[in-house]
């Protein structure tokens, strides 16, 4: 039986050395004389979503799953091919039983792939790969369909944009196909600005056809003749796929002069991204398109009447258009079988933060937020207890660990105070503080606002000041309720979604965790240990065991003691950044309220 | 077609914008980032109105709010006056030395919030209009830099403005006199450079500084004159005068 190595080499997987695992693979199977009836073919895939474990080879199609491989382990990955599997490198089950398949390993087990379908399994630089597993067959059939029939479809799939508003997609098509006003454009917003979120770098890299297919049926749909793949200035890996996609599309007479010999013509193009978060903004990317500063702009007007250049224009993410081949090729009838009331299909997120398995996953909406971090995630690390998961990135919001049965979809989401956003989730244990966590989101929408309208400049500013005196002890009351007037502001009268979506994070921390707000302002107490200046650090002496491990962690050498013997921590010396107690094994470093000395 | 404004059926036509057939009809709207010659921005926010649209009721900015279909425009809302409040309680706070704003303040019953932080001896709300005017005589000698609350006015690398011809149209658009001119017999200092003036060959008042006269001698192609206005205006009198009388 011929064996195919699959080596991922997603962005994470590079970082820890799989194009060197790969090398080391092939070398080992030139070595290996012993399989000369056995054919084996390395193939670099896109990443397969648990980066923390990588690099992650899979031999094909035994599928053997193996994980954290290091050049070293090439010469008995091979030599174990048809043999007994290499058991140190496989994935060990919540019960500790190694398993082989992915489909054992409860990380993916308990996903539903879709959109990845094919991300890890085909090496995104091969159209062959793509065709293989039924590529660009949603094309063919779209060519024969009339633009109505396509938008139709696209309608009755109940898709909305996964970029983060979760606006129909079918609609936003129709209104673009109603203007007569030509040329048209499409656009593929790939400029994934959220910190931590790597969904659509994840697709671009791992499966880019999938992404131009749905780009092309849309271009057919509403009669754009060219379009746009806006990438992230940071994404060098996706936009060389991308790139590569494209000229391998052309020369295959995909894409270009004549779609699939239809007659029909598209010319797409990558824009590289301005480097900034609101250049992902609609308005702000069709700026930067054009050659102006990446700023929103204000109008009324809908980009599907007035977009790039003023013209007709379809925006739409990463992950909307992955979609549409999928809808097109099944029928939006059976998308609608996935997925929630309103919100139907998958959605990918970025699963990180203290869950013990972290990663891209992919699940049908309307799942829990518990399923995500239990059943996926595998709870919380070390046992801590959950406290909260942050989702929809930098404008989302906390949601508590009472709410996590919450399903996840656009309404609900919205409904309590967070939004969909484009899939970021951060868990919290009891170790994070909540003022903090907001003060943290709105340090960085006030750096990454773009300055221009007064109620996001000056609002995230006093907002900023604000939160930042209550986490260093300076809280007043009556802060909350000015918190809240500024919001109303922002919400009301901001230019943008950035102004209008920034005071999430405050307002959800202030809807759930209030009692936390008041212990700083108040109190001057951070009940989660967090905030420097309201928190000191004890080593409760009948607990230590004098491991030495806080000793060696503390950064201001203010731990003291020997090896053995209870440690102690000299206040003096000690700045307050908690890193004894997110060392100690023995839960005997405790965090206590500062005795105010301001 | 007709719209009502606070009650008030007004006429207009579609696609003008609200705050003109508001001041068409005598509603007054503050505004201070909207210039009638130049661009829409809609960026100062203080123009907010509450629009009533079949079963919607959206805040948008009049300035640039186009009317398309036929609605019900509140001025003064409470919705309205609580966010303007904010907005111009947040411009006091971020330009504590603007007259302006204090009177919008007042005018408008802006909140006082001692809690705001107060920037320093500033009266720049960065309302974009001295750059949208720059950039629209065609010097754009200056320019809005960095992002989010780090937005500032400035000239390329903070230098003195090196494109800049000192004609202060910035000054004369910007809406709370932020912009400093320093202007004697003889010399315009203006973004950190200091220009000569052309004086009136007739009355010796300022025309204009030398840099503006060429730059308009190069982008019309008409060598400009060196009369003042008032004296070219009598020039002109003068001439058509001579000329019936010959
Ligand atoms: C500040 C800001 C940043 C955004 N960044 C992104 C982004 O990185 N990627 C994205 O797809 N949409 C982003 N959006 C949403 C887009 O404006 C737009 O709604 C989306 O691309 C539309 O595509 P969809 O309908 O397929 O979701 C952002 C919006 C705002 C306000
Ligand atoms: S809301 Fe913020 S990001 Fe959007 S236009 Fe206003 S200042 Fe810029
Ligand atoms: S890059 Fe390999 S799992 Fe993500
Ligand atoms: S005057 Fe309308 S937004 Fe500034």
């Amino acid at each position: 039986m011929n064996r195919t190595v699959l080596v991922c080499c997603g962005t994470g997987c590079i970082a820890n050395g799989s194009l060197e695992v790969a090398e080391a693979l092939r070398r080992a199977i030139s070595e290996t004389k012993t399989h000369a009836i056995v054919e084996t073919v390395i193939k670099q895939t896109g990443c397969n979503g648990f980066c923390e474990n990588g690099p992650i080879v899979r031999i094909m199609p035994d599928d053997i799953s193996y994980y954290k491989v290091k050049p070293k382990n090439a010469r008995d990955i091979v030599n174990s091919i048809g043999e007994k599997p290499v058991e140190q490198l496989l994935y060990k089950n919540d019960e500790g039983t190694p398993v082989l398949s992915q489909m054992e390993n409860p990380f993916y087990m308990s996903q539903h792939k879709t959109v990845l379908r094919n991300i890890g399994e085909i090496d995104p630089g091969n159209l062959s790969d793509y065709l293989a597993r039924g590529g660009y067959s949603a094309l063919k059939k779209a060519l024969f369909m009339t633009p109505d029939a396509i938008i139709r479809e696209v309608e009755s799939s109940g898709l909305r944009g996964r970029g983060g508003a979760g606006f129909p997609t079918g609609r936003k098509w129709r209104t673009a196909a109603g203007f007569e006003a030509l040329p048209k454009y499409v656009i593929c917003n790939g400029d994934e600005g959220d910190p931590g979120a790597f969904m659509d770098r994840s697709i671009l890299e791992g499966d880019p056809h999938s992404v131009l297919e749905g780009i092309i049926i849309c271009a057919l749909s509403i009669g754009a003749l060219e379009g746009f793949l806006y990438i992230r200035d940071e994404y060098v890996l996706a936009r060389k796929y991308v790139q590569k996609a494209i000229h391998d599309a052309e020369s295959a007479g995909i894409l270009g002069g004549s779609i699939m010999g239809s007659g029909k013509r598209l010319n797409l193009s990558v824009v590289r991204g301005g480097g900034a978060f609101i250049c992902g903004e609609s308005t702000a990317l069709m700026a930067s398109i054009e050659g102006r500063v990446g700023e929103p702009r204000a109008k009324y007007a809908r980009s599907a009447q007035r977009g790039l250049w003023n013209q007709p224009t379809v925006l739409n993410n990463v992950e909307t258009f992955a979609n549409i081949p999928i809808i097109i090729n099944n029928s939006g009838e059976n998308f609608t079988k996935i997925g929630a009331e309103n919100s139907k299909g998958t959605k990918v997120f970025a699963l990180v933060g203290k869950v013990r398995r972290s990663g891209l996953v992919e699940v049908p909406m309307g799942v829990s937020l518990r399923y995500l971090v239990n059943n996926i995630g595998g709870g919380v690390i070390d046992g801590r207890p959950l406290k909260a998961v942050q989702i929809g990135g930098p404008s989302g919001g906390c949601i508590p660990e009472a709410m996590l049965d919450l399903p996840v979809d656009f309404d609900s989401l919205t409904n309590y105070g967070a939004m969909m956003g484009s899939g970021g989730m951060i868990v919290m244990d009891d170790r994070s503080c909540m003022v903090e966590v907001a003060r943290y989101y709105v340090n960085f929408l006030a750096e990454e606002s773009c300055g221009k309208c007064t109620p996001c400049r000056e609002g995230l500013r006093q907002m900023l000041a604000i939160l930042t005196d209550i986490c260093e002890g300076r809280g007043k009351e009556g802060d909350l309720e000015l918190l809240e007037e500024i919001s109303r502001a922002l919400i009301g009268a901001s230019l943008c979604a950035l102004g209008k979506s920034a005071p999430n994070p405050v307002m959800t921390g202030i809807r759930y965790f209030r009692d936390e707000y008041i212990a700083h302002i108040m109190e001057k107490h951070c009940p989660a240990g967090v905030c420097a200046a309201l928190t000191a650090f004890e080593i409760d002496a009948s607990v230590c065991v004098g491991c030495t491990n806080c000793k060696r962690a503390c950064p201001t050498g203010a731990v003291t003691g020997e090896v053995k013997s209870a440690h102690n921590i000299n206040q003096a010396a000690c700045v307050a950044c908690g890193a004894c107690r997110e060392v100690c094994r023995f839960g005997a470093v405790r965090a206590i309220k500062r005795r105010f000395a301001v | 077609m007709i719209i009502e404004i606070d009650g008030k059926a007004c006429t207009c036509s579609p696609g003008e914008y609200l705050l003109n057939i508001a001041s068409r009809n005598g509603f007054s709207i503050p505004t201070l980032c909207h210039h009638d010659g130049l661009p829409g921005q809609g960026c100062c926010r203080v123009c907010i109105v509450e629009v009533s649209l079949r079963d919607r009721k959206d805040i948008v900015t009049a300035c640039i709010y186009p009317v398309e279909q036929e609605c019900s425009v509140f001025t003064d809302s409470d919705r309205v006056k609580r966010q303007r409040g904010m907005i111009l309680a947040l411009l006091r706070a971020s330009a504590p030395e603007s007259e302006e704003i204090s009177r919008l303040c007042k005018m408008y019953d802006a909140p006082l919030y001692e809690r705001l932080t107060q920037k320093a001896n500033e009266k720049c709300i960065l309302c974009g209009l001295c750059v949208s005017a720059c950039e629209t005589l065609g010097a754009s000698a200056i320019s809005s830099v960095n992002r989010g609350v780090e937005k500032t006015v400035s000239t390329p690398y903070d230098e003195p403005a090196a494109d800049c011809i000192g004609c202060a149209s910035c000054a004369a658009v910007c809406p709370t006199g932020a912009i400093s001119v320093e202007e004697n017999n003889s010399s315009r200092a203006i973004w950190n450079r200091k220009f000569t003036l052309q004086l009136c060959r007739h009355c010796g008042k300022p025309v204009g500084t030398l840099d503006e006269l060429a730059f308009a001698a190069r982008k019309t192609g008409v060598a400009q004159t060196t009369l003042c206005e008032e004296c070219r205006r009598k020039a002109i009198a003068d001439e058509m005068i001579t000329a019936y009388e010959r």
